[in-house]
């Protein structure tokens, strides 16, 4: 088959328009599962990097120190090549992190004089002994450079933090997205009928349309058939980068992870060695467990002292006859 | 719609206004508020502080009231009467002065500024109180007013008044700093003064034989704001009496015999004056009023008393001791100090005179006119619980009210030392030249004149100690804490309105309803569900209360100019009365009623004649068995009263409570009836509390939900303050990424709340997406959570008090503890983690469970070297004690106020972070609360063609019964305004039929490309596929509730017990058990779920082994046997019975003979059964065979 055979129905993929933050194509002759586990993806599974542990050296500023963290670890980075340049932390050899696997971000500011300071996202300063000089920079798109505001400071407050900024997807964390949202979109016409409008009177009138889309898809004709067996064919996407890695980057990319997962489940299926994708593993560490406390902490040895005539100070749960003894029949 | 911005400071419009507020936050005004209308909200808690020590303020008038106290010398127990009369000491209070607070003479160290702000106050847990002091009086005989002044060491609170140093930069005041804890004074709903109320009361039979249920009760209030009931009881006969509290004893008084003694009367005058005079119009009618009128006069004749003094004198007599008037005031002068005291004092209360005499007799004959009518059914009873016949009491007036007692009691308490030094020595005359010297240092010094201590524990209670009760109907619950969890609940306080502890326990409900009359001034919305319900009411944003009299001389004149005439006649319908405070200004016809009450509106709108403003015109007309008719006007304070527009001038006017229900107020322009409306509303929404109006749209709601918005919005958790460092709660919560609404009413910003954030904004998808949205649970997007969706904050304080318990003399340099390492000890490394050298935390220390807070040592003081010291270097800690982990925030190191002693306390701030967990309670703004059941991956959430993810997903079942329209149209609102970056105005009551909210903002939508009526196709995350319906996605203001799981949860395996029956103890924070009780044990047998109902009752609460006799069927009677020949070893767990088993003889083989613990042998009663019960049953058995019952168990097999 002809791969540029669009009406043999080979895929194609045609943009409709691309720069440095969107891009805007259509995949054609696709099926819905595929297009959406690309969707999927490219959401939630293309390593990037940012920061994820934080050594407060100093942090006098009003905000709390996690908070803070929290607002680092939600700036972009460039994330250029981090696919290939970084290993993911826990894959490494090293305890705790290294070159190999994290790129170190200083933050230092001390504010001097009178008036409020604001700590940008350009006042991280990224070490050297990065694998290429792009990764990790912080991502800046305003006309002044300045990039997000990280904390504001008053005379004589100063922070000083070192950032080590990882690999990770966003599955584990929404810091790690490469895109915020990812426009996805089949049949603008209804044409299949997946979806049945609500209206009032008149759903033509009532219900916008998206022209370009559907112009592309094919306006149906008046009184055409409905074709109850059509499935979808043609998929419009719209990805925007949060600025770590160029929208285009983030499509290939995309493919390249659903490939190794597909890859991954085939050897899985034949009984091949186990690798790693990654990404269900490691999580952030929490407060408080994320809330479900310490499971240690729930241990009852402190109430030792109320000890009574039933023994022990505690219910003699464990000496029940369901307990001890080995159930004798069933 | 939205009003435009004008170059005013203090004007707000319904845009965001970003820019305006930072400038504002930085640089906060120097001249004035920029919130006034928030500043007006608080106005009268401050204001009517503030009365109460101004220049004639409550207490100069209180002083006025109590008078000079006489205290008699010689032994008034002796029997010899010598004839020569007794020296008198009088005692007066002079003047009463409050100081701003500042640190004692003590504090040698502060120098330039000795001022105590209230941030410190509430930094270091004390009182914010400055010094009361009074200058006092006192002569012997007639002789010279000798002065002692400032000299009584009284201390006082008062409340905090904007204060810039560390407060917020819109503190309000308002509040009392007891301890560090703000509290406040709750206003109260009371009768309203000087009106005499027709009151039919079942309960007003019981007073005696022959009283009826008819009564007539006015709330005379003095000029000093305390008050003084008066009623009037019919009875059966026709006669009438008065009744009185004093010093909480109830004394009834014939009130012929008041009437008598107010005045030189006679029987004529007392008939026209309460049928109408002679001759005049209706008289033939009225036999039923002429017939009771004479039997009045008729059987007071038994007294015997024909004039003024002769009554005066037999009243006097009477009352003398329970008024404490001293003995040797004559009778008649105690029975015109009677009269001063008790009748009707609103007319008269210091320094009466003829003319207020006259008054209130007058008043006295209209009371007994109106009783009879209402007997006679010409008018109907005055209704207690509506708001037309109430008042609001004031928090500085309680507190005014307070102080006027205590320095009363003060006065007399004088009485108890004068006659301790008169039996310590001999009985001297106070003209003595000891008691000139003693007077002073000794007999002043032993009273107890620390007031201020009794006001603190009023503040600091709630609780009123007073021996007359004050006229109020409870004696508890006075003052709230005013709890800032978020800046709604805390403005909120200072609007609520309560009816009173006492209405709480009645079982009627009648006092909760909400009555027509409440329009304007008490918001219909705002009020708890539960038990509080209607009786905790919330005052309407608009409604100002009066916190001062205000000027009517020129009333009594216009009045007259317009015809009112002294003379009454008997018929309604020929005259009506005309009142000012209580007091009668004269008669006219209800015709005439009519143009004066129309008349002196337009006046006093107009601003002419010398009417006031505020003043309250009630003009109730003539109807047929209606309210009792007359023109009455209240100026005083206390009262409520709200801004409309005047039809006539088009201009302000204010309205009472007493004279709206008879007034023609149009809700809106349109509705204006040409020739019958007289006022017109600013605002439909004025009728709204602050908080209901910030409910969006809830004109679209069913009404129960803008309640319970009301409720949640109090609850949740927002921005309580922004000066966060300089607080010291014991529990804040703080939501760390609050925003803006993009929906929300002009208010919002004239109120200022955006200072104080109280949500987020979140995209909304309404669909039954994943089953985790059953039952009002949500699901949260992950990557929203992840992004900070929602993270609050919980900040604790912790007091570190070594001389906790310890009660320290004052002044002793006793102190037996300090902070930090023990000199000389061992300090441990791991100690040093979470301590600094000091022994104090680490400021951001991070500290579970058990971890030390603070370190301190046990020290004695050695007067050689003027130092203390530690004699057996042992560090001892505090303890963090909570299971949560929490960060050290802040630590405050707290001295004392003299600055010469060692510290002794510190205060700990800690940070809980509390980032959203499963179980956590959200709501939007429409009373539509629920859980996070679930964070739900951001790609298998639903997702629109633009690629937009809800943060929120609730389920469609929420709205069908609820009906909360009012959340839709702010999710269509939300979703316009954030398309085209506007600030949505929500006011309710905007739009109507012809122009409906969903056209408005359909519009806007489609302007944005978006479908009018706010839905979207969406895709399923997880398979891609368009869902099949088109869904209502939205955005919408969601606010976090400080509810949350960590808080609550509560799960045990095993844990403590009850040492009695062994079943587990109740508490979650003692680590017990959740009770499963008779219905839930129902519930379980009838699933048949008989294994879990063993486990619950048995196996995880009381399981015992017992041993229980088959023969008896006895527990108690089994017993241990004991080895004949191991002693100390149980008998190899053999258990018999003892009252199966016979005495052995000594023949029996040794097999069979058994030996019990005290040596006794015995045999048989070996049919003994180790069987599994409850461990009460047990205790069951014990219990009952003390009262002699056998309990008998059959075992089987």
């Amino acid at each position: 088959m002809d791969p540029y055979d669009v009406e043999g129905g080979a895929i194609n993929v045609r943009f409709l328009q691309a720069d440095s933050t969107r891009a805007n194509f259509l995949i054609q002759n696709f099926d819905l599962a595929t297009a959406n586990a690309l969707r999927r993806v490219m959401l939630a599974e293309i390593p990037t990097l940012a920061i994820d542990v934080v050594e407060v050296f100093d942090n006098t500023s009003v905000l709390a120190d996690e908070f803070i963290c929290h607002r680092l670890g939600l700036i972009p980075l460039n994330a250029k090549n981090v696919d290939e340049a970084l290993l993911y932390s826990r894959d490494c050899e090293c305890d705790g992190y290294c070159e190999n696997c994290s790129v170190t971000l200083t933050l230092n500011a001390r504010c001097t004089s009178d008036g409020v300071m604001k700590v940008y996202a350009r006042d991280l300063v990224v070490s050297g002994g990065r694998p290429n000089d792009e990764i990790g920079t912080p991502v800046i798109k305003d006309p002044e450079g300045l990039g997000s505001v990280i904390v504001k400071l008053n005379k004589g407050q100063s922070v000083h933090m070192k950032c080590i900024a990882k690999k990770g997807i966003a599955k584990e964390h929404a810091k790690w997205a490469p895109s915020a949202a990812i426009g996805f979109e089949y049949d603008p016409n209804n044409k299949l009928r997946h979806l049945d409008y609500w209206y009032e009177e008149d759903p033509k009138k009532e219900w916008p349309v998206d022209e370009t889309n559907a112009n592309i898809d094919g306006v149906p004709q008046e009184g055409e058939a409905f074709d109850y067996d059509a499935a979808p064919t043609r998929f419009f996407f719209d990805v925007e980068t949060v600025g770590g890695m160029e929208p285009d980057t983030i499509v290939q990319q995309g493919i390249r992870v659903l490939q190794q997962k597909l890859a991954n489940v085939i050897q899985e299926l034949q009984g091949g060695e186990d690798i790693d994708m990654g990404g269900f593993g490691g999580q952030s560490p929490q407060m408080n467990g994320g809330g479900y406390g310490d499971p240690t902490a729930g241990s009852f040895s402190a109430y030792g002292g109320n000890a009574s005539v039933w023994g022990g100070g505690a219910t003699p749960y464990g000496a029940t006859p369901y307990g001890q003894q080995p159930p004798s029949n069933w | 719609m939205a009003p435009s911005a004008t170059t005013t400071n203090t004007q707000w419009s319904t845009e965001f206004d970003t820019a305006k507020r930072q400038r504002l936050f930085r640089n906060p005004p120097k001249d004035k508020t920029a919130y006034p209308t928030l500043a007006a909200a608080v106005d009268p808690h401050i204001h009517s502080f503030n009365t109460i020590f101004e220049e004639g303020g409550q207490i100069d008038l209180g002083i006025k009231e109590i008078g000079t106290k006489v205290f008699l010398d010689g032994d008034q127990f002796s029997q010899v009467d010598d004839g020569a009369s007794r020296n008198r000491l009088s005692v007066r209070i002079r003047g009463v002065f409050l100081d701003k607070s500042a640190l004692p003479v003590t504090n040698k160290f502060a120098v330039t500024n000795r001022s105590i702000m209230p941030a410190e106050c509430r930094e270091r847990h004390v009182t914010y109180r400055g010094k009361l002091r009074v200058r006092m009086e006192w002569r012997v005989n007639n002789g010279d007013w000798q002065e002692s002044s400032n000299r009584c060491h009284l201390e006082n609170m008062s409340p905090d008044q904007l204060m810039k140093a560390k407060e917020e930069t819109e503190e309000l005041g308002g509040y009392f700093i007891v301890n560090g804890i703000e509290k406040l004074i709750r206003m109260l709903l009371v009768t309203r003064r000087n009106y005499p109320m027709a009151i039919k009361r079942g309960a007003f039979q019981n007073r005696g034989p022959g009283y009826t249920s008819f009564g007539i009760t006015i709330r005379s209030v003095r000029p000093d704001q305390s008050s003084q009931t008066n009623a009037l009881h019919y009875l059966n006969d026709g006669n009438v009496n008065l009744r009185f509290s004093w010093r909480k004893a109830e004394y009834l008084v014939p009130v012929m015999m008041v009437l008598k003694a107010l005045v030189e009367t006679n029987d004529r005058e007392i008939f026209e004056g309460i049928v109408g005079a002679a001759g005049s119009k209706g008289l033939e009618e009225k036999q039923f009023v002429t017939d009771r009128v004479e039997l009045l006069l008729r059987t007071y004749k038994v007294y015997g008393l024909h004039s003024k003094a002769k009554t005066r004198a037999y009243l006097g007599q009477k009352f003398k001791p329970v008024l404490q008037i001293p003995d040797d005031t004559t009778d008649e002068d105690a029975g015109a100090e009677f009269l001063r005291k008790i009748v009707l004092p609103h007319l008269g209360a210091y320094d009466v005179t003829e003319s207020q005499n006259a008054d209130k007799f007058n008043m006295l004959l209209f009371m007994i006119r109106k009783l009879y009518a209402l007997v006679e059914g010409e008018c109907a009873v005055d209704n207690p619980d509506a708001v037309q016949n109430q008042e609001v009491l004031l928090g500085g007036h309680l507190y005014g009210m307070i102080l006027k007692e205590q320095m009363d009691e003060w006065l007399n308490s004088i009485t108890f030392p004068l006659r301790e030094w008169g039996r310590k020595n001999s009985w001297l005359p106070f003209t003595s030249n000891e008691f000139q010297r003693d007077f002073l240092p000794r007999i002043l010094k032993r009273t107890n004149e620390n007031i201020g201590q009794k006001l603190e524990y009023f503040l600091s209670t709630g609780n009123l100690v007073s021996p007359t009760g004050l006229d109020l109907q409870q004696t508890a619950g006075f003052v709230v804490v005013a709890e800032k969890i978020n800046f709604y609940r805390f403005i909120s306080h200072f609007r609520m309105v309560h009816r009173g502890a006492f209405f709480a326990q009645l079982k009627t409900t009648t006092v909760r309803k909400l009555l027509p009359e409440s329009w304007g001034f008490l918001c219909p919305v705002h009020t708890p569900d539960g038990s509080p319900c209607g009786l905790l009411n919330h005052m309407a944003h608009k409604c100002k209360l009066a916190t001062q009299s205000v000027d009517v001389s020129a009333i009594p004149n216009l009045v007259a100019r317009l015809g009112v005439s002294g003379k009454s006649s008997a018929s309604l319908d020929a005259s009506v009365v005309v009142q000012l405070d209580g007091r009668v200004l004269g008669f006219c016809s209800p015709k005439q009623a009519k143009v004066i009450g129309d008349t002196l509106r337009y006046w006093k709108v107009e601003g002419t004649h010398g009417v006031p403003l505020e003043l309250e015109v009630g003009y109730i007309p003539n109807s047929t068995g209606g309210q009792y008719p007359g023109v009455y006007m209240f100026s005083q304070a206390a009262r409520m009263y709200r801004p409309v527009k005047y039809l006539p001038l088009g201009k302000l006017d204010y309205v009472g409570p007493f004279e709206q229900p008879f007034m023609s107020i149009a809700c809106t322009e349109p509705e204006i009836v040409s020739g019958d409306s007289t006022h017109v509303e600013y605002d439909p929404t004025n009728i709204l509390s602050i908080l209901a109006n910030m409910t969006p749209f809830s004109d679209f709601n069913q009404s129960p939900r803008n309640m319970y918005q009301c409720q949640m919005g109090k609850q949740s958790m927002g921005t309580p303050g922004t000066a966060l460092r300089y607080r010291t709660d014991n529990k804040t919560y703080r939501l760390q990424t609050g925003q803006t609404p993009v929906v929300r009413p002009p208010l919002h910003n004239e109120y200022g709340l955006d200072n104080f954030p109280n949500g987020t904004n979140a995209v909304v998808a309404v669909i039954s997406y994943t089953g985790y949205d059953m039952d009002d649970a949500m699901i949260l997007n992950k990557s929203a959570h992840e992004r900070g969706f929602g993270h609050g904050t919980i900040y604790k304080t912790k007091v570190c008090d070594l001389e906790e318990g310890s009660r320290r003399s004052r002044g002793s340099k006793a102190v037996s503890k300090l902070f930090g390492f023990a000199p000389g000890g061992l300090v441990r490394a791991e100690w040093r983690e979470k301590l600094d050298d000091d022994g104090w935390p680490l400021i951001g220390a991070e500290i579970k469970q058990g971890d030390i807070m603070a370190a301190w040592h046990t020290v004695s003081f050695d007067p050689a070297t003027g130092e203390y010291v530690n004699q057996d270097g042992q560090t001892q800690f505090f303890k963090y004690k909570e299971d949560e982990t929490a960060f050290v925030e802040e630590v405050r190191i707290i001295g004392s106020e003299n600055g010469s002693e060692p510290c002794t306390k510190i205060s700990v701030k800690l940070r809980v972070p509390r980032s959203p967990v499963i179980g956590d309670k959200f709501s939007s703004r429409h009373g539509q609360k629920g859980v996070m059941s679930q964070k739900w991956p951001a790609i298998d959430m639903p997702f629109s063609e633009s690629g937009i993810q809800p943060d929120v997903i609730i389920n469609p079942h929420a709205f069908p019964s609820r009906m909360t329209i009012g959340m839709f149209v702010e999710s269509l609102a939300g979703k316009a305004g954030a398309l085209h970056g506007l600030a949505q105005d929500s006011t309710p009551f905007r739009f109507d039929e012809q122009n409906t909210a969903v056209d408005f903002f359909g519009h806007q939508l489609m302007k944005a490309g978006f479908n009018y009526f706010g839905n979207e196709p969406m895709y399923s995350g997880i398979t891609g596929q368009e869902l099949a319906a088109d869904i209502y996605i939205g955005v919408v203001y969601y606010q976090r509730l400080r509810h949350m799981v960590n808080d609550k949860y509560q799960v045990r395996t095993t844990g403590p017990i009850n040492s009695l029956t062994g079943q587990p103890i109740k508490g979650r924070k003692k680590g017990g058990g959740i009770r499963v009780g008779e219905m839930e044990r129902d519930a379980l047998l009838a699933h048949g779920t008989a294994f879990l109902l063993q486990d619950r009752l048995m196996n995880c609460s009381d399981y015992t082994k017992a041993a229980i006799c088959r023969a008896c069927g006895s527990f108690l009677s089994t017993t241990p046997t004991v080895s004949e020949f191991e002693r100390g070893r149980k008998g190899g767990n053999v258990v018999r019975c003892r009252r199966c088993a016979k005495l052995a003889e000594g023949m029996e083989s040794k097999s069979e003979v058994w030996e019990d613990g005290q040596g006794l042998r015995y045999t048989g009663g070996d049919d003994v059964a180790v069987i599994a019960v409850p461990g009460v049953l047990k205790y069951l058995d014990v219990e009952l065979a003390s009262m002699g019952v056998r309990l008998k168990f059959k075992v089987e097999p």
